[in-house]
């Protein structure tokens, strides 16, 4: 791993390094839930910062909330110093065109071939004049993610992890600057998560871009991050380097990142009983 | 109680809003597609998928209005001794009214349907936020080239379906009553006006522009989970449904003033 000198948890918010998306007091509600609670961060230009937490916790709404796909209840939501959470769609579709979004589901146009796919974002906002460049490109970013061959393929007959490889070459079709990753490596084998993680690596050194990944996997946060926020309960309760995050006294962070089970969940486990008690089994079948 | 009441009142009063506000950035924003060239290729892919197979069903759908109306009307006109009139009362009423009202209920279904499932099942596996989040107007790519599909198609296949009911009726006149064809035809002719057949076609381009605003309005606000695509589905219908009815009501009275107010200008020129 490169250099993480600059995460210091000391000083997190260093001046010197420019914030490209930054979001201020930000809560959101569903309803009566509170989904986050008051966040403050900045994510910074041509750094990797990697969201973590458990399932649930609003990692997903937050990074809807950098392109607006989500309106904050209460708070602001800056882009390169510029207030976008109020602007109209239309203000933000330009906007827009400066990030890739891979979603967790992937969300690839099912009525539409891979190669169909990728080149979606591509004739929406280039002027094509020539074809053939225009599947050289798609057949680059296939390759890059592994599945150059796939192009004439609907989405329904891929396979999960197949289906969010070509989400991703969607993502990265048109070079964007920041690219908000929502779980890439969930559902690949460790091979391919690892080739997803050289890929982010490669991205981020090649073209400078921003990169934030909201991830489970910390064997991938650890190798990517130049900085890890955990989420819980809405709220950030770590923030800093890898090292940082390793030894960090908050015990809901170590069981995070060690994968421990809480006393809480056992006491649950405990109290369901001894088995038989209050469960169907198989005998019970007639 | 009067609580729920009130708030249930502000919910529908919010919705109606928000579906207003649907309604008129789709119509702007089909206003612009029309003159942006990156559209047609779109409008024509709708047109097929919506015409090409609403052509039978519409087809049929007419040629029994016509057939029915002819067996109906048939022993009241005899009666009074004016069986060849039988023509003018089935093209008339086919032309006016039933033709475009019941192919738009049927298109309703046929089309609305469809637009609601796949717009709906976009929405729930998040394609219309992916569209959103490449910089691309949902209205724009999707809503604006089906709504010109329905305002093109809809007039035409209203067409198609009230010829199939004058065949029909027609039919029926000539083959089971035996009322003479001529007699039939140049009854018909000098009671169908041109205005009738504007008229109808009119409510057509109306209709197709109210089953593409409110399907894919329900598609686009469509709960999560099959259930929730299947209500939206069904939302849409009914919905669809009772504004074709307002709406012909409605222009069934504006062009009733139209009329009166230039009738007699009509007959000093002619
Ligand atoms: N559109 C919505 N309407 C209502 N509630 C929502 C909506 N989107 C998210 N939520 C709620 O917000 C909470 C956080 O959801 P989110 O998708 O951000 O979780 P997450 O951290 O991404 O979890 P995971 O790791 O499982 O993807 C969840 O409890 C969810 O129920
Ligand atoms: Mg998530």
């Amino acid at each position: 791993m490169e250099k993480t000198t600059d995460g210091n948890p000391e000083h997190r918010t260093t001046d010197h390094a420019e914030p490209i998306i930054e979001v201020r007091n930000l809560s959101k509600r569903f309803g009566r839930k509170l989904v986050l609670d008051n966040i403050s961060l900045s994510v910074e230009k041509g750094k990797t910062t990697v969201i973590i937490g458990p399932s649930g916790c609003g990692k997903t709404v937050l990074i809807k909330h950098f392109i607006v796909l989500q309106r904050p209840t209460e708070g602001e939501v800056y882009f390169k110093g510029r207030r976008v959470d109020n602007l109209s769609e239309r203000n933000l579709n330009e906007i827009r065109t400066q990030f890739g979004y891979l979603f967790q589901e992937g969300a690839l146009f099912d009525s539409m071939t891979v190669a169909e796919n990728i080149m979606f974002p591509i004739r929406q906002h280039v002027k094509i004049r020539n074809w053939r460049e225009v599947d050289e490109v798609v057949k680059m970013k296939l390759a890059m993610v592994g599945l150059d061959g796939f192009q004439n393929y609907f989405p329904a007959r891929l396979s999960g992890g197949q289906r969010k490889r070509a989400a991703l070459a969607r993502a990265i079709a048109l070079n964007p600057e920041v690219l908000l990753y929502d779980e890439p490596t969930t559902g690949l084998d460790p091979i391919r998560s690892d080739i997803i993680n050289e890929l982010i690596l490669k991205l981020k050194r090649e073209l400078g871009v921003t990169t934030v990944v909201v991830t489970h996997d910390m064997k991938s946060a650890y190798k990517v991050a130049n900085r890890i926020i955990m989420l819980h309960n809405g709220k950030i309760v770590a923030d800093g380097n890898a090292d940082h995050i390793r030894n960090h006294p908050h015990p809901v962070v170590q069981q995070f990142i060690n994968g421990q089970v809480g006393e809480d969940d056992l006491a649950v486990l405990r109290m369901s009983g001894a088995v038989g008690s209050s469960q169907f089994l198989p005998r019970d079948f007639q | 109680m009067i609580a729920a009441l009130g708030a249930k009142a502000i919910e529908d009063l919010i919705n109606a809003g928000r579906f207003g506000r649907f309604a008129w950035r789709s119509a702007v924003t089909s206003l612009r597609g029309c003159a942006r060239r990156s559209t047609f290729p779109l409008i024509w892919t709708q047109m097929f998928i919506i015409g090409v197979h609403s052509v039978p069903v519409i087809m049929i759908t007419g040629a029994f209005v016509g057939m029915t109306l002819a067996v109906q009307a048939y022993d009241q006109l005899a009666g009074m001794g004016l069986e060849e009139h039988l023509g003018v009362l089935i093209n008339i009423s086919v032309v006016k009214e039933l033709g475009p009202v019941l192919a738009a209920v049927m298109l309703a279904g046929r089309i609305g349907g469809a637009l609601t499932a796949e717009l709906g099942t976009m929405n729930v596996t998040e394609q219309i936020d992916a569209v959103r989040s490449m910089g691309t107007d949902p209205v724009r790519y999707l809503v604006a080239p089906r709504l010109l599909a329905c305002l093109l198609l809809t007039p035409v296949l209203t067409i198609f379906a009230d010829m199939m009911g004058v065949v029909g009726g027609a039919l029926v006149s000539f083959l089971q009553f035996g009322i003479n064809s001529r007699a039939y035809w140049t009854f018909s002719a000098s009671a169908v006006a041109l205005w009738d057949v504007s008229i109808g076609v009119v409510k057509a381009f109306f209709f197709g522009g109210a089953i593409a605003v409110i399907s894919c309005y329900k598609g686009f606000n469509c709960r999560e989970g099959a259930h929730g695509v299947g209500q939206a589905c069904t939302e849409a219908f009914v919905a669809s449904f009772i504004s074709i009815l307002a709406l012909d009501f409605a222009l069934a009275v504006i062009f009733k003033s139209i009329y009166m107010i230039f009738w007699p200008v009509k007959s000093i020129v002619t």
